[in-house]
């Protein structure tokens, strides 16, 4: 009794934001500088009115195309920019595909660790008995979230939006997981208000950070160096035990990706958890950080350009907003 | 590591240019010591120091030697 990954596709929206556009609105930092450090040439935004719901409808149209949907009996969606506080997206989703009434629907809300808890959801429902074909989506609109004046989030968040169907398998083909999380994180990556505990201020208060980037408490803030410090303590360590969960070595394993979170971030981590570059994935040239869709995005992605091929053993792990953390195997 | 070559090696490692920097250039001086700077700085520490600088701790640097001083005179020779 096992799961695996059948298909994954990716839905991007059309409206781009180029590095040279940026540099030319802040007039601070040269569009190569950008490239060169964070990896990023351009991002996806989606447009006013195109919602999370919509860019996850268009990643599940793509990967329905090639799939009978009448087949799906659950779907999961991964978000932090939901169409309504409720009803849950996958549930206006279900009915917007046209899958049956007989499946289970929800959100869950995570960040850049959304994608390996999607799988673990998936494969514990499937191995179960639960559930036969899951539809996992992830889907995120953080450009809504993050103030016009704010350059460090601009340049680096994208919006986006994955699709993967997962079955049943007589092997099993995604392996253990390493899941954490650490809330004493919450406040170094927020959205603070807009929810019940701290509704939305119009009146909120424009902080100017050390380096001139302009948010509200309405806005996404990050605090960058203790995002730092908190990815280059917990990857290594979450990647070390995945390894052991598994019984396998670094060598055993065929190909590695991390949440895109910027190049400069993940390359350190490679070198520090001393990952061969050949078999590590870092791109985030054209799409930017697209929080949970990053990982599903650089699968596909390596599937295409033949980084990877059928039965390799590729650890994926994600890390990020809560602070929440996840690892595993996935067996392609 | 003396202290000048860590002027240096950090300079290097933060892509600022080299010229005129000192053990007192106040950081806020520095053309590029900037938010990508700041995660290039933590990797340095890290990498050479197995230390790590909080957002505040970072926030109170003010030159070079601020940031020696935070990560322990003992560490650096002052020959």
């Amino acid at each position: 009794m096992g799961t695996k990954i059948i298909a994954i596709k990716s839905f991007l929206p059309d409206l781009l934001v180029t590095n040279e556009e940026l540099s030319q609105e802040f007039g601070k930092w040269e569009p190569e500088k950008i490239e060169n450090k964070l990896g990023i040439k351009q991002r996806h935004i989606s447009s006013d009115v195109q919602t999370a719901g919509d860019l996850a409808y268009g990643a599940a149209e793509k990967i329905l195309a090639d799939y009978d949907r009448s087949k799906v009996d659950m779907l999961i969606l991964c978000t932090q920019s939901p169409d309504y506080f409720l009803p849950t997206t996958a549930c206006v989703l279900q009915s917007r595909l046209g899958l049956k009434n007989e499946i289970a629907a929800f959100d869950f809300n995570l960040g850049c660790s959304g994608y390996i808890y999607g799988l673990a959801i998936a494969k514990s429902f499937i191995n179960s008995g639960m559930a036969n074909v899951v539809l996992l989506i992830t889907s995120e609109t953080y450009s809504k979230h993050i103030h016009p004046k704010d350059l460090a989030n601009k340049t680096i968040f994208g919006d986006g939006a994955t699709a993967t169907i997962l079955e049943h398998s007589t092997d099993e083909k995604i392996l253990n997981f390493v899941l954490g999380t650490d809330g004493r994180g919450k406040d170094n990556l927020i959205v603070r208000n807009g929810g019940f505990r701290h509704p939305f201020d119009s009146k909120a208060e424009e902080v100017i950070t050390e380096s001139n980037d302009i948010y509200t408490d309405n806005h996404l803030f990050m605090n960058g160096p203790e995002i730092f410090n908190f990815t280059i303590e917990a990857v290594p360590i979450a990647v070390d035990q995945c390894l052991n969960k598994n019984n396998l070595t670094m060598e055993e394993i065929d190909f590695v990706i991390f949440h895109q979170a910027n190049k400069f971030m993940i390359d350190y981590l490679r070198k520090k958890i001393k990952i061969p570059s050949e078999k590590f994935y870092a791109n985030m040239l054209y799409t930017g950080n697209t929080v949970s869709s990053t990982i599903p995005i650089a699968l596909e992605d390596a599937l295409i350009n033949k980084q990877i091929k059928t039965g390799d053993k590729v650890l994926l792990c994600g890390f990020g907003v809560g602070y929440s953390w996840g690892a595993t195997i996935v067996i392609v | 590591m003396k202290k000048e070559d860590f002027v240096n090696e950090l300079a290097d490692y933060c892509e600022f240019g080299k010229d005129g920097l000192s053990l007192n250039t106040p950081l806020k001086d520095i053309e590029g010591y900037d938010s990508l700077a700041v995660m290039s700085m933590i990797a340095f520490i890290d990498e050479n120091f197995s230390q790590k600088f909080t957002a505040l701790q970072i926030k109170d640097l003010s030159d070079f030697n601020s940031i020696i001083k935070l990560i322990g005179e003992e560490q650096f020779n002052n020959d």
